[in-house]
């Protein structure tokens, strides 16, 4: 904000032990609008009609689902530079109920063709973030999961660890690729594609590094249908890679509390232990 | 247009008339028209008054009037709700309740570029300050002094398909905006030179001005007016001849 005097930071009171630096060394250009989520985007969309570039900061349910309306007519439509920056994806919010389960956000958002979505896997994509989406003139959402996480420490927006000539791939992003990572630790022969910008895709890395497998598991912590499982799917049809892929996420809301996300990630597959029994049935053995 | 369109919102449209001439009388239409970053802001969160809008707006210069024949011509960018693709318009606007935060945000970012002899000037139905999203913006500009920012409710006492009282009574409107923290001042809404006083006046005020303007739905043509079905109904030919008599 110190570089770019454009930025206006607004929070819809979240934040605690996090936002307060920035209000102190920008109070004119730091807004708490209150718990008023639908007025966050509205003034957001105003201050773009100055010339600022807003970044609009609460829980990603709050942000997302709430204001989709406002999302798509005053920002997607005036293609105004906006930031969103959701905190908690998935299970993140486990015990809190399924009110504050985001498994289904920024699917939606797929309809808005001049929205990009990140969701980093780690410190060293999250860091390139910002100054990616300054340098850009479209709407943003990042989708920021729980943890500071090493790696992968890449910046990339496709990252293949493993065998390029692995059979089998999982393809997963935000918080879900530690648990992906600690298959490819037991098993080396399962290969794993983050992907960190989940929207839209960098298609030609992806086609690239899906063809010629046998079999590709999506892990994610949304909806697999209007998910990266539905957007695979459709890239993978488009391209004529006749490759068997299964999607791997919440499909139902959950109500029975789980104190930590690894309750959830067993109660749809996602956790390493369920996905080293499915990868090894693949393999045969 | 609204004939040749077989357009509906004729009692919408005819109820703020006097209310655009008044919005744009109070502005600087030169820094509107050069697009100038310091320029007062009109919004226009009620956009289903379109065709009003853009009429008003061609009468001050922004649009060409031989552009307004093309309102819902196939192509043409003149929608049945507000776009920002037309010259000059800052807002989309259509679904309720977004035009008016959008004004606040504006108002925000007009005071800290330091741009503070421009004002925003937001138009709201009675309706739509049904909407829950209108008291967000009104509680914020309130608290935030906004006194550079100006909201006209239409009060036509019609909302989509019943009179506003019976559906979900609002009244009374200026008390109610009060106790929000706003100056409200109560005005007759077809009088262009009491609005526009009330928009000078609320410049002065150190809190955001809120100007309820009592108006008619479907001023002007008698058989439309105060009847909640010209919401929808669109003119035909007789029609037509019979209102423009009138409005002659």
């Amino acid at each position: 904000m110190s570089k770019d005097q454009d930025i206006f930071f607004l929070t819809g009171d979240m934040g605690i032990n996090l936002v307060e630096p920035i209000q102190s060394q920008f109070p004119a250009r730091f807004l708490n609008v209150g718990i008023a989520e639908q007025n966050l985007i509205g003034v957001s969309a105003g201050l773009a009609n100055l010339g600022y570039r807003p970044f609009a900061y609460t829980i990603s349910n709050f942000l997302i689902h709430r204001c989709l309306e406002q999302i798509r007519n005053d920002i997607s439509l005036h293609e105004y530079p906006i930031t969103l920056v959701g905190t908690s994806t998935g299970f993140d919010n486990s015990p809190l109920g399924p009110t504050h389960h985001i498994v289904d956000d920024w699917g939606m958002l797929k309809s808005f063709s001049n929205f990009k979505v990140y969701c980093p896997s780690s410190v060293s994509y999250a860091k390139n973030i910002v100054p990616r989406v300054l340098s850009q003139d479209s709407p943003a959402y990042i989708r920021v999961p729980k943890g500071n996480p090493i790696n992968p420490d890449s910046a990339d927006d496709v990252i293949l660890i493993g065998s390029p000539k692995s059979e089998v791939a999982i393809v997963t992003y935000g918080g879900l690729v530690q648990e992906c990572l600690k298959v490819h630790e037991a098993n080396s022969k399962v290969a794993i594609i983050v992907i960190n910008q989940i929207f839209p895709l960098d298609e030609d890395r992806i086609i690239e590094y899906l063809g010629g497998k046998r079999q590709i598991l999506v892990v994610e912590d949304h909806v697999p249908k209007t998910g990266l499982y539905g957007s695979l799917c459709e890239l993978m049809v488009r391209a004529n890679i006749g490759v068997n892929i299964e999607g791997l996420g919440p499909t139902e809301p959950v109500f029975e509390v789980g104190s930590t996300p690894d309750y959830y990630f067993r109660r749809f597959g996602l956790d390493s232990d369920s996905l080293l029994k499915k990868c090894a049935l693949i393999y045969g053995h | 247009m609204l004939a040749s369109a077989k357009a509906s919102h004729l009692g919408s449209n005819m109820s703020v008339i006097e209310m655009l001439v008044a919005m744009h009388l109070s502005i600087d239409c030169e820094k509107v028209r050069s697009r100038s970053v310091d320029r007062s802001r009109l919004i226009i969160s009620k956009g289903h008054c379109a065709a009003a809008t853009y009429a008003v707006s061609a009468e001050f210069g922004l649009l060409a009037s031989d552009a307004l024949i093309n309102y819902h011509v196939n192509g043409s960018l003149l929608a049945g709700h507000v776009s920002h693709k037309v010259p000059y318009i800052e807002h989309s606007t259509g679904a309720l309740g977004h035009g008016i935060n959008v004004a606040v945000g504006c108002a925000i970012g007009l005071r800290a570029r330091g741009f503070l002899e421009s004002k925003v000037i937001c138009l709201v139905g009675d309706g739509e300050i049904q909407e829950g999203s209108v008291w967000e913006a009104v509680m914020l500009a309130s608290h935030l002094q906004l006194s550079n920012f100006v909201l006209l409710v239409d009060n036509n006492q019609i909302s989509s398909i019943r009179r506003t009282k019976d559906v979900l009574n609002m009244e009374p409107l200026v008390s109610r905006f009060q106790a929000f923290g706003c100056r409200a001042t109560e005005v007759d809404g077809h009088s262009v030179e009491d609005i526009s006083n009330a928009i000078a006046e609320d410049g002065r005020s150190s809190s955001p001005g809120v100007v309820i303007c009592n108006t008619v739905k479907g001023k002007g043509v008698r058989f439309a007016e105060n009847d909640p079905v010209w919401h929808y109904r669109t003119l035909n030919e007789d029609l037509l001849h019979e209102a423009l008599a009138e409005l002659r």
